[in-house]
Parts: structure tokens; sequence; C-alpha cells
């Protein structure tokens, strides 16, 4: 009696694995059963919108920031560039340098991601006047 | 040379697709070979032990070894 418990339970762990299937599809996914996913554009422009924001104040930057890193994504450049341009509206350097950490860190053992994110930052970071960790020999432990 | 782009979304949703029922399985695994080679081998050891026994017979084998207080072997 129990083996026929066993094998149930293992193959409804199986088919809930599978019925998550919205794990292939983009970012946070909210497995809705209604209404239509996000598509990845939409929610680039989403957080793109929120940290273009011309009043943003230090709480909402930290806040937009600590909410992105937790997605199951790296942040696209477009998103850091508007978050960085948010630092230095509040005047925030080392939020600036902290996101580039924090992007890094995000990777995790994906080491091809942070160079590629540092490419097409660096013209922001060279217009806003934004050092990199490495530069500032921060990044080592 | 410029770098082109990685993969930067879903890669513990990928991770976790494989890991997770994987993580699934083996502690049901683990447990099931617990289960069928540990605890039954233990009960059918108990239930083997005790199913022919005698313990009037046993208790008469320990009062001649003389180990109880409120009983004295029979010789005495």
């Amino acid at each position: 009696m129990f083996r026929a418990v066993f094998r149930l339970s293992a193959s409804g762990a199986r088919s809930l694995a599978r019925s998550r299937s919205c794990y292939s599809a983009p970012l946070a996914s909210r497995c809705y059963s209604h209404g239509r996913a996000e598509t990845e554009e939409e929610f680039d422009s989403r957080w793109v919108t929120y940290f273009s924001k011309p009043d943003l104040d230090a709480w909402e930057l930290k806040k937009g920031m600590n909410t992105l890193i937790g997605y199951d994504l790296v942040p696209e450049a477009k998103i850091l560039d508007s978050a960085l341009r948010a630092c230095r509206r509040l005047n925030d350097l080392a939020s600036a340098i902290r996101i580039l950490e924090a992007v890094k860190n995000k990777a995790g053992p994906h080491k091809d991601i942070y160079p590629y994110l540092i490419q097409e930052l660096k013209p922001t970071l060279s217009e806003l006047g934004i050092s990199t960790p490495e530069e500032l020999g921060i990044d080592k432990i | 040379m410029s770098l082109a782009k990685p993969v930067m979304r879903g890669m513990l949703a990928k991770r976790l697709r494989i890991h997770l029922p994987l993580a699934f399985l083996s502690s049901f695994g683990l447990a099931m070979a617990i289960k069928f080679m540990i605890t039954e081998p233990r009960k059918q050891a108990y239930a083997d032990f005790y199913k022919n026994y005698d313990s009037a017979k046993e208790f008469e084998a320990m009062r001649e070894a003389g180990i109880f207080e409120s009983v004295q072997p029979s010789g005495k």
C-alpha cells in the first residue's frame, strides 16, 4: 500500500515540474491562468521608466534595485543605464558603483555577463564619471 | 573585438528544471532505499525472533542464572 503512495507522489512531483513550463518564459514568471505574460521588452521598458522618473528619491532607487536584483535575470544594460542616471540625479556615486558590483555578483558563475555589460555601459560610465570597482581596486577581497 | 550578448535571463529556472525534480526523486529514492534495506529487515528480524518466542521458558532460564531479586533459582 505504501509503495503505491510513493509511486503516485513521485509522478505527482514530476508533473508539477512539467506544469511549471512558464520557467522557460522570460523573467519573474507569474503563472497567470488569466491575462497574458509580460514580454521581456515590456519588462525592460517598465524598469527603464521606473528609474527615469525625474523626482525619484533615494528610497525608491534602492527599493527598485533590490527588487530588480531579486528576479531570475541579470538586468539589461538599458535598465542599468537608467538606474545609473538616477544615481547621478541623486548625487549617489556609492550606489552607482554598488549597482555594478551587484550585477557582477548576480551573474554568479556566468563570467561572460559582467564584461559584456561594462562594454555596453562604457559610454554612460565615462559620461557620468563612474569608475568601475575594478578601476578602483575594490573588486578584490 | 566586441563581446556578444550572453544569456542573461532564466538561468535559475533552467537549473531548477532539472535539479528540483532530481532533488525530489533522489530524496524519495534514498528514503525508499532506507526503508527497504534497513527498516524492513529490522522489523522482519524482530518478527522472526518473537514468532516462536517462549517467554515462560526464557524467564526460567533467567531465573536459574540468578539475576532476579524477587525470585530465587529453583535449586535454593
